[in-house]
């Protein structure tokens, strides 16, 4: 009986047991005859890009862009006066067709295209030149890139709202906007090359609710489509686009913040280029062959000292002792770094010296250094804080770091934070110091000009949170590039700014010179009419590639 | 039950007031400017910073900030993002039906092929099948899911091309009225599968323990006395029974997993909402934190509530409301 009783219910289990198996298998069907019926690739026909960033941009504004992500999406869907070219970084015309500077090196009048339009089909005039560097400078606005238009005269008075009107903008005519300078300002066209002078139609960026936020509308060769955030967005070509209808129909950017899946992605033909290479598999380096691109970006890489408190403080020796200590030949080709740095400017930048001798990897040197900084095999100098902003990559280098100092006798522990953390123990406040005793840090120039680096960092104007976080302070290095803003000669300027470079580097240590950035991307071998841009990954002008899968 | 209703959902209220104030306290709390993560970028002009500061109310005091903080959600404003300058309720409103979407996938093919497997297991207790079931319940549960999504990923997508890498598709139908886009199906399969393998295991062990306990009751051979079919014995007196337990384990993965599947969102590219609460922390985006953690708080209790009106169901013998039933 109870035999019978027991095994009854186990039959009837089993009997819906296999109904249930079969339904499942049957749904299992069904989702891989749909998932074989659906097209995997656009069609043949149009030409798309897919590429992928590893997170959303945190702003389609031009005016607020301030970071590489947004400018990868931005850079496409606007154009301002003069644009940089991404390969020669020479700058020429954008919207203006020409433009003429007064003898004084202060006035520039630019004469506008006739055939620019927005993407909403109106031609652009200088009144929206005008409004766009309002929008700019606004308080409003908030822009953290206001700077790049400051050296108008009155532009400063405007921002701060103590002007209705910019005074050194005028409009003679509807396609003539002159600009005059406080004073002559050599990179003020590279400066207005950046996307936070970029034209904007008033009609729609007037608007409270701020739709443009999501659909945004510019004059570049593509206009915005769709976004869907943490998932893609999508740009299509403008035809009437004054440069000539792009090559790629669409472009379809893809959020994928995970870098192996991003790579898996790839490689199953879903991503068309790839910013991040698989340097880590020496087997998939080899196979990928022509596909990845290398090529230098104009950035640098270092460590701060904070010269506002101890061990630092006063201390050039110790200082010189760290940058010896450190092989950055090994973290270059062991650790998948940059090539070792000899100084601040990058190549490729007017000033740039490959004749500097740096800091080579020499430990010997670093320990009589050491002691002559007055702390001999690193007796009574207290544990280092080394902060960094958490990464798997940048977490490798400082232990590595760590590792290479502690041979010299100096104990260095690792802080690592999230961003926010970082920045707070950093940057400090304008009276106060970071608690950061050291940490890493990148700078990427806007544009390429050495100004753009070596005034933000390490000018004593950007004393504290506005730049030079290391409170570095040199009045020969200040007079150096305060000359060299005003300078026409490029040639003269280039001296100084070599001048400038060799006091901080070779004089005092202002940092730890580690490496100069490289932009590493993969490319499928259909991808035509590439331009390696020192600019960046991103810079490379996606109107001129194609997509030529017949070819590859 | 009405009144049972209407009291748990006024129980509501404290719930939220005390999540708002816990999570805006641990927010507020947090090292870092969240006017320079607004502003963006390194070496800002201090007038910016200041003007940031001014215009999203962060120079106010704690309290002021706090007051004005509920305020608005008692307004049911839950804020505006720092870093997309755009309503949390619009951000909520474009992740949380991926995740949705995904959560009851998972639980439903998790269901599926916990109770299948529970039952298998149950049929034959001792035996092959029972063991090699308890077996994959033991592994399933102990994978980390980021590592099964990057094998499965690997198997189906890179080796044999059956599916998609990764992603939510970008031409799935929109829903009317409420404008919600699906996923391709296709690209919702692999993140589906990955996260019900995990809990799979858990629903057939419990199913399996279910199932023999209830197969020792008196009032299955009553029924099958009385002439019911063995399906119907099986099916609603037998496996329900049984259920309960198992009803509960999946009411809890279930509100787990619309608080985000966080790995399985990372690893396939999915636009869900765990992925944006971890970005917001990460980036201190102070307001998108607090109304997706408030939102998910909201979410949970309502789904406690909807297990525990299930049971209801389930056993005849669980009654709220008023006297207990004999």
């Amino acid at each position: 009986m109870d035999r019978e009783r027991s095994s009854t219910p186990h039959a009837r289990v089993r009997r819906i047991a296999v109904a249930i198996l079969a339904t499942l298998g049957t749904v299992a069907a069904v989702l891989q005859v749909l998932a074989c019926g659906r097209p995997r690739q656009p069609a043949a026909a149009e030409q798309v890009l897919r590429f992928r960033l590893r997170e959303d941009p945190p702003t389609l504004d031009p005016a607020l862009a301030n970071d590489q992500i947004s400018e990868a999406v931005v850079l496409n869907v606007f154009r301002g006066l003069v644009e940089m070219d991404p390969g020669t970084l020479e700058v020429r015309p954008a919207v203006a067709a020409f433009w003429t500077i007064a003898e004084d090196r202060r006035t520039y009048t630019f004469r506008l295209r006739d055939d620019a339009l927005f993407h909403n089909g109106r031609r652009v005039t200088a009144r929206d030149v005008e409004y766009s560097f309002r929008r700019t400078l606004s308080k409003e606005t908030n822009s953290p890139r206001r700077f790049i238009l400051e050296p108008i005269e009155g532009a400063r008075e405007f921002a701060e709202g103590k002007s209705a009107a910019i005074a050194g903008l005028t409009i003679p005519d509807e396609q003539t906007i002159v600009l005059r300078l406080s004073r002559p300002f050599a990179p003020f066209l590279s400066q207005l090359t950046m996307v936070n002078a970029a034209l904007v139609p008033r009609e729609i960026y007037d608007d409270p609710a701020r739709a443009y936020l999501r659909a945004p509308v510019g004059c570049g060769p593509f206009r915005f489509s769709r976004w869907e955030q943490s998932n893609f967005i999508e740009l299509l070509a403008f035809d009437g686009y004054y440069g000539g209808r792009p090559a790629l129909d669409r472009i379809q950017v893809r959020i994928i913040e995970n870098r192996e899946s991003a790579l898996q992605e790839y490689l199953a033909g879903g991503l068309d280029s790839l910013d991040e290479v698989p340097n880590h598999d020496d087997a998939l380096m080899a196979r990928l062959g022509s596909e990845v691109h290398e090529y230098p970006f104009i950035g640098t890489q270092y460590i701060g000292f904070n010269h506002m408190l101890p061990p630092f403080k006063g201390n050039t020796a110790l200082r010189k002792a760290f940058n010896y200590a450190v092989d950055k030949e090994y973290i270059w080709k062991a650790l998948g770094g940059y090539p070792p740095a000899n100084g601040i400017i990058p190549p490729g930048i007017p000033g740039h010296d490959p004749d500097l001798p740096g800091y080579p990897y020499d430990p010997a040197k670093a320990r009589r250094l050491l002691a002559e900084a007055g702390y001999p095999d690193g007796k009574g100098l207290p544990p280092i804080a080394f902060w960094f902003n958490t990464s798997e990559g940048i977490r490798r280098l400082a232990q590595k770091i760590q590792a290479d100092l502690k041979a010299i006798g100096a104990d260095v522990t690792l802080r690592e934070v999230d961003w926010a953390a970082y920045l707070a123990a950093v940057e400090g406040t304008p009276e106060q110091p970071g608690q950061a005793q050291m940490f890493r840090f990148g700078w990427y120039l806007d544009y390429p000009d050495a100004d753009a680096i070596l005034r933000p960092l390490l000018h004593s104007s950007n004393w504290g949170p506005a730049g030079n976080y290391f409170r570095y302070r040199n009045p020969r290095l200040d007079a150096l590039l305060d000359e060299a803003l005003s300078l026409p000669d490029p040639g003269a300027r280039a001296a100084r700014y070599r001048e400038a470079e060799r006091i901080a580097v070779m004089e005092d240590a202002a940092w730890l010179f580690l490496s100069y950035y490289q932009s590493q991307t993969l490319f499928k071998p259909y991808v035509k009419g590439i331009v390696h841009s020192p600019l960046g990954e991103f810079r490379i002008p996606l109107e001129r590639l194609r997509v030529e899968k017949g070819a590859a | 039950m009405t009144t049972y209703l209407v009291r748990r959902l006024l129980g509501l209220a404290p719930v939220l007031l005390a999540a708002a104030t816990i999570v805006w306290i641990f927010v507020f709390l947090v090292p870092g400017d969240p006017a320079r993560l607004i502003a963006g970028g390194q070496g800002l002009d201090p007038a910016v910073l200041e003007s940031v500061r001014a215009e999203w109310g962060l120079d106010d005091p704690a309290p002021v900030q706090y007051l004005r903080y509920l305020g608005k959600l008692l307004r049911g404003d839950l804020g505006v993002s720092y870093i997309q300058r755009r309503p949390v309720v619009a951000i909520i409103r474009e992740h949380f039906p991926p995740t949705f979407i995904l959560a009851v996938s998972a639980v439903l093919l998790a269901s599926a092929g916990g109770i299948l497997l529970g039952s298998l297991a149950a049929s034959r207790t001792g035996g092959l099948t029972d063991r090699l079931v308890l077996l994959l319940a033991v592994v399933g549960a102990s994978m980390p899911v980021f590592w099964l999504g990057l094998m499965l990923m690997l198997l189906f997508a890179a080796r044999l091309a059956w599916l998609p890498v990764l992603g939510y598709g970008m031409e799935g139908a929109v829903l009317p009225l409420i404008g919600v886009r699906l996923p391709e199906l296709d690209h919702l399969v692999l993140p589906a599968v990955t996260l019900s393998l995990v809990l799979m295991g858990s629903i057939a062990r419990l199913t399996r323990t279910g199932l023999i306990a209830v197969g020792a009751s008196e009032y299955l051979l009553t029924a099958s006395a009385k002439g019911a079919s063995s399906a119907r014995v099986f099916a609603l007196h037998a496996l329900k029974n049984a259920l309960i337990p198992v009803v509960t384990i999946i009411g809890l993965d279930f509100a787990s997993l619309l608080g985000g599947a966080v790995a399985t969102e990372y690893v396939f590219a999915w636009p869900g909402l765990g992925k944006t609460i971890v970005r917001a922390i990460a980036l201190k985006d102070l307001p998108v934190v607090e109304g997706c953690v408030l939102f998910l708080t909201a979410v949970c209790v309502l789904v406690n509530l909807a297990v525990d009106l299930l049971y209801v169901w389930l056993d005849p013998r669980v009654h709220y409301g008023g006297a207990a039933a004999a």
